[in-house]
């Protein structure tokens, strides 16, 4: 067996500026009592340095909303609310909770637990509405997390035979194309144009600490970060080929990007690379109307690995901004549905990104059909950027980014990564699967929202007119 | 019928402030008058004597704006207009969409006075989760045949399979959640116990074994055998009416229970033979346990020892929970108890509690129907869990096909639990309710918080009988799998055409 895949987090805080969920505002109808300095039992209440006969200003970045300070206070002279800064922040799809729980993450490395049951709506959108299964009794779970069995998340890229052909001696007729390893199912993808040079190391160097890679545009591909030439994935445009031959060289993998040529002479593009490296072909294609139309004739016409971008926000792109808008989700079920009926599903790699935002996405999407993920805004979160939908798609880097070290930067990312990996054990242990190359597809192991309640409440509520044939 | 040990007592609660719903603001155009503080009769205003500036109005107390159209209505009565009335912004830091601010207010309101609550301004019945119980909603029939309220029962029987075990009947269609010693404080577990007594129902003691105080209740507890194997002793065995199986749990399944390293105390470990301070994973599954057969070895093992007890199998909610149910019937279990995904617990992976496993409403219906149609359903006692919080979830679970459900974090709301989700960490809970600190475990008596449990449990108790009635029922067990009851508001008003011949 292969020495265990495991990711090593190492508490990494960053003197950030969170954003607080609550507001506790002390009242001048505080008597300095210090009562609230007894009940909390989280030390947001405490006296004032300069001057014990006051009390401070409450800490609200250690509050945990227990009420006691409120509930207790002799006077009632404290007031809580939420933070306008955290009801502000993120938007519809990064939802304010899921930062908080991203910096989380990225801090520790730790699977994010807490008590009480769950607190969100019934489902949501995307892969919000859907769950995964578990096994009891009848079909064993795999107790992954704790290290008693292994699970491996590992994932292959490539080109797969549909079947191999032997000759009349029964010797392997079939020429087996190659394939690159990953130990998870998460590729990194550049998050954001123009990276400082120190995210950019950090980028590749997390990569490879990690055994994944990092599609990074051609031309960011400078001498720094050429000794993880195994990591990287240039990504261009096919008429940049020749301008990077150097960088094409070194590669395992080569993401070219979509265009009618693509579309129509993929064998004559394949060529044009094979004469250069042995570098395997990504086609990344946005998620456009018909994707799953283009992904089935790349790959009747020879493509080895498809790389399907949505928006930051899970969403199909077709330029306007109407509400008909297919999710990762439907378009990922709607891509491997048609590779099926076309009997090409298994001779092809695909790999789904766009908001991709937290751990539960990555099996999620694999289920639906993706044979792995690629993941670019979180890497930025892991660092403690700050993501609003409204008015308008902004990322905001902490200031002082370019002065933090490059290890820290980079065990965020690491950190980020384990608390994921972490957190796919256990799904994938509860399911009972324990190779991640199995979820592809595996909808048996998925519960869709509108399937279920359709089944049950649907047939259950729904009033039937008799309609005579 | 509530049994006659039941006293309802007003249990205000332990703290000096609630959460306050509203706010009424008092502007510096207050002359301290004290007009409002002698016409609101609710104690909002207050003045004392000689001090030249009134008081803050005490929020909590306010009723909100139903006021309005009252006589006393103190924004309209004051002189200079100084008074003004909103919606308070703390109201928004309480609770989620499962459990609103206006459920938990509910909620404690009920275990304070032993009724639902008479303020028409709390929607305390239904969350705002979108989905599942949150979408149900009963067709009463205008004119019901008439039914007395003592005329109704709620008893139902837990052993349906007529195999000479003792005939075990709860007087109210619901008892109490398995919370371990080291999950929740002593006092927590006694006051359950004292109230299943007191219900006639049950309380089950989770899987961090069977403490010693809990014996003067052996008749009311349950007693579990989870994967850990946590405190599990022939002699506790052999002294309850109902063995439990965890098999999984709806807050985290496919995972084992989790004790963090702070919260396993020096009694918590010594009650679980652990070492104090590390943490406790249970593993994931039963190890012995890979198919119906291997569970009914489990089933069989436990009978053995107590020969009159009834066995209740807990599992989660995965797409072939309908099987697993089927299966435990044939392993010869008495309960069938199902804990759907949105369920509580002391600790759990966040991924787990909203991904993993289906939400408990299809679930029950899965079930339900999936032993009715193996002949099976007559036998079986269907229990729900996991996203029972109020009385009207318990009334749909049963005409979803349940005949009881267990409870859990309602039993915490009313220990004046807010959902603030830090049961695990540190010294555990802030209010003293999930913690084993030997501090915070102090913050409440057992009295008071078996009389809130009591209170709460007859609230429950008086809306279920409310609803019989307006079924013009006679028994809780007539409601079971009545679908026809419900109507959901997304699909009730879409027509679907079946199509004849």
């Amino acid at each position: 067996m292969p020495k265990k895949y495991h990711i090593h987090p190492k508490a990494t805080p960053l003197d950030l500026e969170y954003v607080c969920k609550f507001k506790i505002v002390r009242g001048e109808n505080c008597i300095n009592c210090g009562k609230c300095t007894k009940v909390c039992i989280y030390e947001a209440h405490k006296r004032r340095k300069d001057d014990p006969r006051k009390m401070a200003d409450p800490n609200t970045v250690v509050c945990r909303n227990c009420f006691r300070c409120i509930q207790e206070c002799p006077r009632g002279a404290l007031e809580k609310s939420l933070d306008n800064d955290f009801t502000n922040i993120g938007g519809a799809f990064w939802k304010p909770d899921m930062l908080i729980s991203l910096w989380k993450q990225a801090e520790d490395g730790k699977v994010p637990v807490s008590g009480a049951g769950y607190r969100g709506p019934f489902t949501g959108t995307g892969f919000d509405s859907m769950w995964t299964d578990m096994s009891e009794i009848v079909r064993p779970t795999r107790d992954g997390i704790h290290g008693r069995e292994y699970i491996s998340t590992s994932v292959d890229l490539g080109r797969r035979l549909n079947h191999l052909t032997f000759d009349t001696n029964g010797q392997l007729a079939s020429k087996v194309p190659d394939t690159v390893d990953l130990s998870i199912p998460i590729l990194f993808d550049t998050p954001v144009d123009n990276l400082i040079s120190n995210v950019k190391v950090a980028l590749v160097k997390a990569a490879a600490e990690i055994n994944t890679c990092i599609i990074m545009p051609a031309v960011d591909i400078t001498s720094d970060v050429e000794e993880y030439s195994n990591n990287i994935i240039p990504c261009l445009a096919p008429t940049e080929i020749d301008t990077y031959k150097a960088v094409l060289k070194k590669a395992r993998l080569v993401s070219i990007e979509y265009s009618d040529t693509v579309l129509n002479d993929f064998p004559g593009l394949k060529e044009k690379i094979k004469k250069l490296s042995d570098a395997l072909t990504i086609i990344r294609i946005p998620a456009m109307k018909d994707v799953e139309g283009i992904v089935a004739k790349l790959t009747h016409s020879g493509a080895e690995i498809i790389h399907i971008v949505a928006d930051y926000r899970g969403q199909e792109l077709n330029g306007s901004a109407g509400s008909d808008r297919r999710l990762l989700k439907d378009i990922i079920r709607a891509v491997h549905l048609r590779l099926v009926e076309d009997r090409i599903r298994d001779e092809i790699t695909i790999i789904a990104s766009g908001g991709i935002a937290m751990a539960e996405h990555v099996p999620k999407a694999m289920l639906c059909g993706a044979d792995l993920t690629a993941i670019d805004i979180p890497l930025m979160i892991a660092l403690g950027a700050r993501v609003y939908e409204e008015p308008e798609k902004l990322l905001i880097l902490p200031e002082g980014l370019a002065k933090i070290p490059l290890p820290i930067i980079t065990q965020r990312m690491v950190n980020l990564m384990a608390a994921w990996h972490s957190q796919i054990l256990e799904m994938m242990g509860a399911m009972g699967i324990r190779e991640a190359r199995r979820l592809r597809g595996e909808t048996g192991r998925a519960i869709f929202f509108e399937e279920i309640d359709k089944e049950t409440f649907g047939r259950l509520f729904k009033r039937r007119e008799a309609v005579s044939v | 019928m509530k049994p006659s040990t039941v006293e309802i007592k007003k249990m205000p609660s332990r703290f000096k402030h609630q959460v306050p719903k509203y706010k009424v603001t008092r502007s510096d155009a207050c002359i301290n008058c004290g007009t409002c503080a002698k016409t609101c009769p609710y104690d909002v205003h207050e003045r004392v004597e000689g001090h030249n500036k009134a008081k803050s109005p005490i929020d909590y107390k306010c009723i909100g704006f139903e006021c309005q159209d009252e006589v006393f209505y103190c924004v309209a009565k004051c002189p200079r207009n100084a008074l003004s009335l909103s919606l308070n912004p703390m109201y928004a830091t309480l609770g989620d969409f499962r459990w609103t601010a206006d459920m938990i207010t509910g909620t404690w309101i009920m275990a304070e006075t032993g009724y639902p609550p008479q303020r028409t301004d709390l929607e305390y019945n239904v969350g705002n989760s979108g989905g599942g119980f949150d979408k149900l909603r009963f067709k009463f029939p205008a004119h019901p045949p008439q039914v007395d309220k003592s005329e109704i029962s709620t008893a139902i029987p837990l052993n349906r399979r007529n195999d000479g075990r003792a005939n075990v009947v709860i007087s109210t269609p619901v008892y109490g959640g398995g919370m371990s010693f080291g999950s929740v404080s002593l006092p927590t577990m006694v006051s359950k116990a004292r109230n299943a007594t007191i219900w006639n129902t049950f309380t089950c003691t989770g899987e961090g074994g069977y403490p010693e105080i809990l014996q003067a209740y052996d008749d009311h507890v349950i007693t579990q055998i989870a994967t850990g194997l946590f405190g599990v002793r022939e002699e506790t065995v052999q002294r309850v009416k109902i063995i439990e199986f965890k098999y999984a749990q709806g807050a985290k399944p496919g995972l084992g229970g989790h004790l963090l390293g702070e919260k396993n105390t020096e009694s918590v470990a010594r009650m679980r033979e652990a070492v104090r301070g590390y943490p406790l994973f249970s593993p994931f599954p039963f190890h012995s346990v890979y198919s119906i057969e291997d569970h009914k070895k489990h089933i069989d093992w436990v009978k053995e020892m107590n020969p009159n007890a009834l066995v209740s199998v807990k599992v989660s909610t995965p797409n072939d929970v309908d099987m697993v149910a089927v299966g435990s019937y044939y392993a010869g279990a008495h309960i069938i108890h199902i804990d759907g995904g949105y369920g509580g617990t002391g600790a759990a992976p966040d991924i787990a509690k909203k991904n993993i496993a289906m939400p408990i409403e299809y679930a029950i219906t899965k079930v339900h129907n999936f032993l009715k149609d193996e002949g099976a359903r007559d036998a079986m006692t269907l229990i729900a869990s996991g996203g029972i919080r109020t009385a009207h979830d318990l009334a749909k679970a049963i005409c979803l096909g349940a005949d009881g459900a267990v409870i859990g974090t309602a039993e915490l709301v009313s220990l004046e639990c807010v959902r603030c989700g830090n049961c695990e960490s540190g010294r555990g809970c802030a209010r003293g309710i999930a913690s084993t600190d030997s501090e915070l475990a102090d913050l409440f008596d057992e009295d008071w918080a078996t009389q809130r449990l009591v209170n709460m449990y007859h609230a429950w108790n008086v809306q279920l009988v409310e609803i019989i009635q307006r079924f013009g029922m006679r028994s809780v067990k007539e409601l079971v799998g009545r679908t026809d009851l419900l109507e959901h508001i997304d699909y009730s008003h879409e027509t679907e055409s079946a199509h004849n011949g």
